[in-house]
């Protein structure tokens, strides 16, 4: 496993110039209106379904959280992209003991409030258009694993166009509760009815 | 009502130009092949989720079906984008008299076996992850107006990313005789066959 080795500035000039690169790749990108629990530390998952789901989760926490960012990402994607370690970037390995420590990893960051951790639940890339978000079972043990209050956060994205040439992303944003206090698959099947919903509203969306 | 026409120099220029933005804008457009009835015109029904449907099929019909292209068009769109009359486009104003003489345009632009004319049913722009197409009523009147034998082409397209930064469209193309379809049946038709290619779609892997 490979720790995250964070560097605040180089991080947050990362994030100016990612923001800078999604504005210029997106039409809109529209945030629904969101406060994040005060106090808390906030694990945001998120769906996976593009190469931009790293950077909509960093500037997410940027932008809209106002947390540190941390981000799990597979361990032969990281290793490639090294830079993104300096950028909260830490990697797990599925279907390995390793893979139980970079868990743990993840559950120690979340005790401290000012951090945010992105992990995609889903651990591979599905289809935008798919109607059932899968949590994979790793998440239980990590959600265990924190003590300190922390806020999960369900964080569906969805691509359209519009009358745009270039695509938009609708970010839905849903409160999960806090971690330990809603049972595992209640989480499970509160995310899957938070995507249903946010499909639901993507339809109705103002454009 | 404005028609069509060709310009000697603006319908080539859009014909390469819309084949280079899509190549510039998309990481790859995909779509399945079927066979055309070559002696029927093509009605080509198709959801309407971005600017890029019209240019999409434009260029799938010049490099794939090679008819000669007509698509209906807003009114209010085609007095705002004046080229588009050069690129096959013919207007219908919603809600007034006219209506019916762009509807029986359609429906004459059928009995030429070399046309290929899209409707967007949906007569407005809907987002990519509508469950459902509606169908205004506009599109059942051609059908009824057209006296000669057609084809209906469907299509559904489902835009991507997956581990790129472009998008990739998916296009799902299905055709069906006139003569098969029953006007009643034809929105439960086209439905059936959004539902199994958004179907087709999610079930998609990198």
């Amino acid at each position: 496993m490979i720790p995250a080795r964070r560097n605040k500035t180089l991080s947050n000039l990362f994030a100016r110039y990612m923001r800078y690169r999604m504005n210029k790749a997106f039409n809109r990108i529209v945030v629904t209106p969101f406060t994040p629990k005060p106090g808390h530390s906030v694990l945001l998952l998120c769906n996976h379904f593009s190469w931009w789901d790293g950077f909509f989760g960093n500037y997410l926490a940027y932008w809209t959280m106002k947390r540190h960012l941390y981000i799990m990402m597979q361990h032969d994607h990281l290793e490639k992209r090294m830079l993104f370690n300096l950028f909260g970037g830490f990697s797990i390995e599925r279907g390995n003991r390793e893979m139980l420590k970079s868990l743990w990893y993840a559950a120690d960051l979340l005790n401290d409030l000012e951090n945010l951790v992105v992990v995609f639940p889903q651990g591979e890339l599905i289809s935008n258009h798919t109607a059932h978000v899968s949590v994979e079972k790793g998440i239980e043990r990590l959600i265990k694993h924190i003590k300190g209050p922390c806020q999960i956060v369900y964080c569906a994205t969805l691509i359209d166009y519009f009358e745009s040439l270039k695509p938009s992303a609708f970010i839905h944003l849903f409160d999960c509760g806090v971690a330990n206090e809603v049972p595992f698959d209640e989480l499970v099947a509160n995310i899957d009815k938070f995507h249903a919903q946010a499909l639901q509203d993507q339809i109705n969306v103002e454009h | 009502m404005i028609k069509p026409q060709g310009h000697w120099l603006i319908t080539p220029f859009f014909n390469w130009y819309i084949g280079w933005i899509i190549k510039r804008n998309f990481q790859s457009v995909n779509f399945n092949k079927v066979e055309l009835h070559p002696a029927k015109a093509v009605l080509l029904i198709a959801n309407h989720f971005s600017w890029w449907d019209g240019f999409l099929l434009y260029y799938l019909n010049k490099i794939y079906f090679k008819k000669t292209f007509r698509i209906m068009v807003l009114e209010e769109t085609m007095r705002g984008v004046t080229f588009f009359k050069y690129l096959g486009a013919f207007s219908v104003t919603k809600n007034s008299r006219q209506v019916v003489e762009s509807l029986q345009y359609a429906a004459e632009l059928l009995s030429d076996p070399d046309n290929l004319v899209v409707i967007f049913p949906q007569g407005k722009l809907y987002s990519n992850f509508v469950e459902s197409v509606n169908f205004e009523k506009g599109l059942f009147k051609i059908t009824e107006m057209a006296t000669a034998d057609f084809q209906y082409l469907f299509a559904a397209a489902f835009t991507e990313n997956f581990d790129q930064k472009k998008p990739s469209v998916n296009i799902g193309f299905k055709v069906v005789q006139s003569g098969a379809l029953s006007v009643d049946d034809l929105q439960k038709a086209y439905q059936q066959h959004y539902d199994k290619t958004k179907q087709r779609q999610t079930q998609l892997v990198v």
